[in-house]
């Protein structure tokens, strides 16, 4: 597996936020997370992501143990994420995120700072069009400051950010919440596109039913914290407690 | 910035500097009062406007610069004395940014201020090598083996290195360290969220603000020839703090905007009591005037005469573009005038 999460738990002030929760995801492979609100889907992500310390349990991504590290060494060992709600960054073009992204993968070295402040960051320009904003339909609107996209584009800028640091595992979290019926299959499309092109592995936290049967391989459903089903779309649409306890069926 | 700019940018900064020479004592002293005071607001302005963290301790940090270049310039440094203050003052801003790792606001704030208090107080007893109370007094610069002794001369290498500043600042802010600052400033959780390691970043924002604000120090001791602890006291923090409020905070131009203000009016209002034969009365009044000034621009221009001058310039170019629509109106601009833009894109800050 290129992801192993063994028995995550996670505590606020003595609300368990997350309990013993496992999950496995291989390389290539597109799982979803659903569950109801204040199931700990994100806080579950956070962990991983570095962004909380679990207070128990392994996060194992490629044979390495990320619990203990701060998130930008998490992103450094190949994990990105993105973002429920997308910050509005003042002053900060679509491709200076970008930018910050592809820093990202190995942090901004002295070395790294100071061959960008003399040479400035063509080539580096010119591979973040190739690689992540072409195929992302975003290098036409590259200059642009971030605060006058729509919420759709900023999401795709995330997005981007995201993959410029050249993930191998894609934590998205709730990526076409927020979007119209048609973005969000056009970000659905896109979230396919990239794990065919890169074969990364991508844990997704989403809403939207249709959009996760249309492009999850697997789904995990949590409730309380807890991981309460895992199965193919049509296992988990056709589970009792699932309908019981996420979509309030008797 | 494109290049025709850039080459303009670049001859405006060469006449500027060679016009120097052709000032008396009195306006080449003013002239780097201004740069240098300008050179100290561009290291705040990076700390506080670019990368969100106040500080109180600015004036100690120029103390530093100062004390150490001059130390230096007396062993016979030269050029290297003004490196050595930057150097000094970078690593000094890092210490005093330690608290910020884990202080955040007006904690923070009142932390730089505690740092101020305690530099001030060094400065006073470390007498080997600030001389005390008496102060320090300072060799004149020596520059590729020739001594700098006019005050042409210094407003000429002043405005050179407030240039050098300002561009090697601006050219910072489009790395990913610069860009980082802007994240930082913004939400540090975010930051944290992006991959961006915030310890580092706060580091490397002290440590070239401090650096910036060294350099400037450096100049007030070779300008004035005389280091005391009463130069860098809490009151030039607090005027640091005015430039960047009256000029900007987060544009490179409010940095010098803001310094030509808080240095020249004070100077204005005393010339002009001197030419009503008031200047006692003024004197006195100076001060109380000043502060009234800042307080004008807080409540009804909180953004700094940078984005004043801004609104007055768009004001200007809108009106004369109507003049000129109605002394000849083509289609295209009767369309215009129809069917303004809405939205387009916004001019970055930096």
């Amino acid at each position: 597996m290129a992801l192993a999460v063994r028995d995550v738990s996670i505590s606020f002030g003595g609300v368990v936020a997350v309990k013993g929760m496992g999950l496995d995801i291989s390389e290539g492979e597109i799982v979803g997370l659903i569950g109801p609100n204040g199931a700990g889907k994100t806080t579950f992500i956070n962990c991983i992501a570095g962004t909380y310390q679990p207070s128990s349990g392994t996060v194992a991504w490629q044979g390495r143990e990320l619990r203990g590290l701060a998130p930008h060494a998490v992103i450094r060992q190949g994990v990105a994420r993105t973002f429920q709600n997308v910050a509005s960054l003042h002053d900060l073009t679509v491709l200076d995120i970008v930018k910050l992204g592809a820093g990202a993968r190995g942090g901004a070295s002295p070395r790294d700072a100071a061959r960008a402040f003399v040479r400035g960051e063509a080539e580096l320009e010119a591979e973040l069009h190739e690689a992540v904003l072409g195929p992302l339909r975003l290098s036409p609107i590259a200059a642009q400051p971030i605060q006058t996209l729509s919420y759709g584009l900023r999401k795709a800028v995330d997005l981007a950010r995201a993959l410029a640091s050249r993930p191998r595992l894609l934590l998205l979290d709730e990526p076409v919440a927020g979007l119209t019926a048609q973005e969000g299959r056009q970000m659905a499309g896109v979230i396919r596109e990239v794990r065919d092109r890169t074969r990364c592995a991508v844990l997704m936290v989403e809403h939207k039913m249709d959009v996760v049967m249309s492009t999850c391989d697997r789904i995990a459903v949590m409730a309380a914290g807890a991981k309460i089903f895992e199965g193919t779309g049509a296992e988990v649409q056709a589970d009792p407690e699932v309908r019981r306890v996420y979509l309030g069926e008797p | 910035m494109s290049r025709r700019r850039q080459i303009a940018a670049a001859a405006a900064v060469v006449l500027a500097v060679a016009g120097c020479f052709a000032l008396g004592r009195y306006g080449a002293y003013l002239v780097h009062a201004v740069a240098i005071s300008a050179i100290a607001a561009l290291g705040l302005n990076l700390l506080t406007g670019f990368a969100g963290q106040i500080s109180f301790a600015q004036g100690a940090l120029v103390g530093i610069g100062a004390y150490t270049a001059g130390n230096l310039g007396n062993a016979g440094w030269g050029a290297g004395a003004v490196l050595a203050g930057g150097v000094a003052g970078g690593v000094a801003s890092v210490v005093i940014g330690l608290p910020a790792l884990r202080l955040r606001g007006l904690y923070y704030a009142i932390a730089t201020l505690a740092a101020q208090f305690v530099l001030e107080y060094l400065f006073k007893i470390v007498e080997p090598l600030t001389r005390g109370i008496s102060g320090m007094n300072v060799s004149p610069l020596v520059l590729l083996g020739r001594t700098v002794a006019s005050d042409q001369a210094y407003a000429a290498l002043s405005l050179a290195l407030l240039a050098i500043t300002w561009a090697g600042l601006q050219r910072l802010m489009h790395t990913n360290v610069g860009r980082s600052f802007l994240v930082v400033r913004e939400n540090e959780l975010v930051a944290r969220g992006m991959g961006i390691d915030v310890v580092r970043v706060k580091l490397w924002a002290f440590l070239v603000s401090g650096f910036v604000t060294g350099v400037s120090g450096a100049l007030v001791a070779f300008t004035t020839r005389l280091a005391t602890p009463e130069a860098f006291s809490l009151q030039l923090s607090v005027d640091q703090v005015a430039m960047l409020i009256v000029g900007g905070q987060g544009v490179w131009a409010g940095s010098l905007l803001g310094a030509t203000f808080v240095v020249l009016v004070p100077e204005a209002i005393q010339r002009a009591g001197e030419a009503f034969k008031a200047a006692n009365l003024l004197s006195a009044s100076r001060e109380m005037a000043f502060g009234l000034l800042i307080i004008l621009f807080l409540v009804f221009e909180p953004r700094g005469l940078a984005a004043l001058l801004r609104r007055l310039g768009r004001a200007l170019s809108r009106l004369v573009a109507s003049r000129a629509s109605r002394a000849s109106p083509t289609p295209a601009a009767l369309a215009t005038s129809r069917y303004p833009a809405t939205g387009g894109s916004r001019e970055k800050a930096h």
